[in-house]
């Protein structure tokens, strides 16, 4: 898959979309309806926010990207809360003649399902229905968009068999977003063009787009006394089995350059680190003293936390780039593991019972300042901390099983993300701090779901037959 | 061998053959081994070492990995075969009930496996003889979700031949 749009945006822009449309005016000229209508819902909101003290921090954050809707920025990114508004977004009739152009309709219908602040509208809702006579926004008759309460519009075109040039425009005023062309060799790389759609398309609209960028590796059961790792993408699809050996490969870890995964793997005799190298395909097995492996975690520099046994307690460790013992990182006369490190690598969260029950704690890596995140409960285990240092999320032991908590490190508030039926455990955030992957019985056996930061409905991780567990985020190799 | 020890053997090897006879259905028989009972003259075979070492978990509180009374008395027991035969290796694997998360049991398993690894070192075995694994909950004893069962899933078995 080609996005040809990018190869020479100057040219390119001109060529393709014509009509003086270019991809760099000025993004916040085009959604300031979209941006009045935002204000209205958000203080619809106003209760919720009225319970915060006024001078609750703001996110820190500030979004890569055209920054389109800040208003949605801020919700996107902001402290646990309630699913703010959803954009209504219908896909028009694609135009143009390709054996492509279905399964790139119903594959990017079908990502955009993924997204909590966005609803497909049924095209039956729109008056005159969804075909168009033009791709083009000044031959667009807008008005029966409108008037079924649509705020974006996407349309497709095929230049040829292979070629598809995509939009997005605001309804209420007809103004075009984001557009961009693509090249669709075959039918394996339908899903990936959907992929990049949708991913520039979520960039556009909030400033990332990471979600349709990255993959998920899980541990797969393959028989009683068999795991082993598999990556999928978070919206189905891609599934394939990475490692095959007798054992359980469990709690995987994703290097930040996608070149490593690395996991805890655990046989008849011991308990190893597991190294899988995406360059070269091999597979490494290392053993430690101590006999005792458990949940590694890559630092952003590509180093990795992990708890060994340091002859009487389980303590996390530094391993350095070849993976071997480099440093103490947490050490204690209780058990210390699950470590879980932010994108600065500055805060690391973990698991530790050095108070009698196990909590969060949470350790500046640069001061070696320690505080207890968890406050609630006698049972916080498996904890998260958001890439952007803001959200630690972690699994709380219920009555009825785990659920998922959110904690904000900004103003000490948590908020329940997961509901159950069953156990919700091992919460992990994607790459941009909003998606949250965890493992859940609620349908009988370990499968892995889709949430967010705000909670909201859990969808389905497509992870074929059996069991899966552990997931671990990370970002897709082109 | 003192008549005190003889008794204590005989004790155990009738409680590890009675846990043994119990494995087909019902539920174990956990041995209480105590020493100074009546004076035998039967002594433990290798074979018998290994069975007994074999067939007798100890057992956990929740999230818990002191031993009680009846660990210390089991792990005392298992003491005495292993310094009598010492070339049995013994891998001492922790297990957890299903309630925890994966991760925290395997720590807490490693936990329980090194507690009755200090003690047995403490009553004099070779620590060649010894070694440790946890496999968290991976591996229950009993299925289900009754108090029961986690009563039997957190636990040590004795591994013969590591």
């Amino acid at each position: 898959m080609v996005s040809y749009m990018n190869k020479d945006k100057a040219i390119r822009q001109r060529a393709v979309f014509g009509a003086g449309r270019s991809f760099s005016r000025p993004a916040g000229r085009f959604v300031l309806p979209l941006l009045a209508a935002w204000v209205l819902i958000l203080l619809s909101f106003s209760a919720v926010f009225a319970a915060q003290p006024e001078n609750s921090p703001q996110p820190e954050y500030v979004p890569q990207g055209a920054g389109l809707q800040p208003s949605l920025n801020q919700r996107f990114l902001a402290p646990v809360g309630p699913a703010a508004y959803q954009v209504q977004t219908v896909m028009a009739e694609p135009l143009g003649e390709s054996l492509y152009k279905r399964e790139l309709h119903a594959s990017v219908e079908h990502n955009l399902s993924y997204l909590p602040f966005m609803q497909v509208v049924d095209p039956r809702a729109v008056p005159g229905g969804t075909l168009l006579g033009s791709a083009l926004g000044e031959e667009i008759d807008f008005e029966r968009f409108r008037i079924s309460r649509t705020d974006n519009l996407l349309t497709a075109r095929w230049v040829d068999e292979h070629k598809v040039e995509m939009r997005v425009y605001e309804v209420l005023e007809g103004k075009f977003i984001f557009g961009a062309g693509f090249e669709v060799p075959d039918a394996a790389a339908v899903s990936g063009v959907a992929d990049e759609f949708c991913a520039q398309y979520m960039e556009a609209l909030i400033g990332r787009g990471d979600f349709f960028r990255s993959m998920l590796a899980c541990s797969k059961s393959g028989g009683p006394r068999k795991s082993d790792i598999w990556v999928v993408k978070p919206t189905g699809g891609d599934l394939r089995q990475i490692t095959n050996i007798p054992g359980h490969a469990i709690s995987p870890t994703w290097s930040h350059d996608g070149r490593f995964i690395v996991f805890g793997h655990i046989d008849e005799r011991s308990h190893a680190l597991g190294v899988w190298d995406a360059f070269t395909n091999n597979l490494q097995r290392l053993r430690f003293p101590g006999n005792t492996v458990i949940g590694p975690c890559f630092m952003p520099d590509n180093k990795v936390a992990v708890s060994l046994s340091d002859g009487r307690n389980p303590s996390i460790f530094l391993l350095d780039r070849d993976f071997k013992k480099e440093k103490t990182l947490v050490s204690s006369w209780a058990i210390d593991v699950s470590p879980s490190v932010d994108a600065s690598g500055e805060r690391m969260v973990y698991t530790s019972s050095r108070l009698g029950n196990p909590h969060i704690f949470m350790t500046n890596l640069k001061t070696g300042e320690t505080v207890k995140v968890s406050n609630e409960g006698k049972y916080n285990t498996d904890p998260c901390i958001s890439p952007d240092g803001t959200l630690v999320v972690f699994a709380r032991q219920m009555g009825e099983g785990h659920r998922i908590f959110a904690h904000d490190l900004r103003t000490g508030q948590e908020q329940q993300i997961s509901f159950g039926p069953g156990s919700d455990e091992q919460p992990e955030f994607a790459p941009d701090s909003y998606f949250i992957a965890f493992t859940s019985t609620r349908a009988g056996s370990k499968k892995i779901y889709l949430t967010t930061r705000h909670g909201g409905e859990a969808k389905p991780v497509n992870t074929g037959a059996g069991e899966a567990a552990f997931p671990a985020w990370g970002a897709r190799r082109r | 061998m003192n008549k005190v020890f003889r008794g204590f053997l005989l004790t155990l090897l009738v409680s590890g053959l009675l846990a043994l006879a119990g494995c087909g259905g019902g539920e174990q028989v956990k041995p209480q081994p105590t020493p100074g009972g009546d004076a035998g003259g039967s002594v433990i075979t290798h074979d018998q070492a290994v069975a007994l070492l074999k067939n007798n978990p100890i057992y956990f509180a929740f999230d818990r990995y002191d031993l009680d009374s009846a660990a210390r008395a089991d792990l005392q027991a298992k003491a005495d075969l292993l310094n009598k035969y010492t070339d049995i290796k013994v891998q001492i694997s922790g297990h957890c009930d299903s309630r925890g998360t994966d991760e925290y049991n395997l720590a807490l398993g490693e936990r329980r496996a090194r507690a009755a690894y200090d003690y047995l070192l403490m009553l004099g075995v070779k620590p060649a003889q010894l070694s440790t694994h946890s496999y968290g909950k991976m591996y229950p004893a009993v299925q289900g979700n009754t108090e029961a069962a986690w009563n039997k899933n957190r636990r040590d078995e004795f591994n013969v031949g590591y």
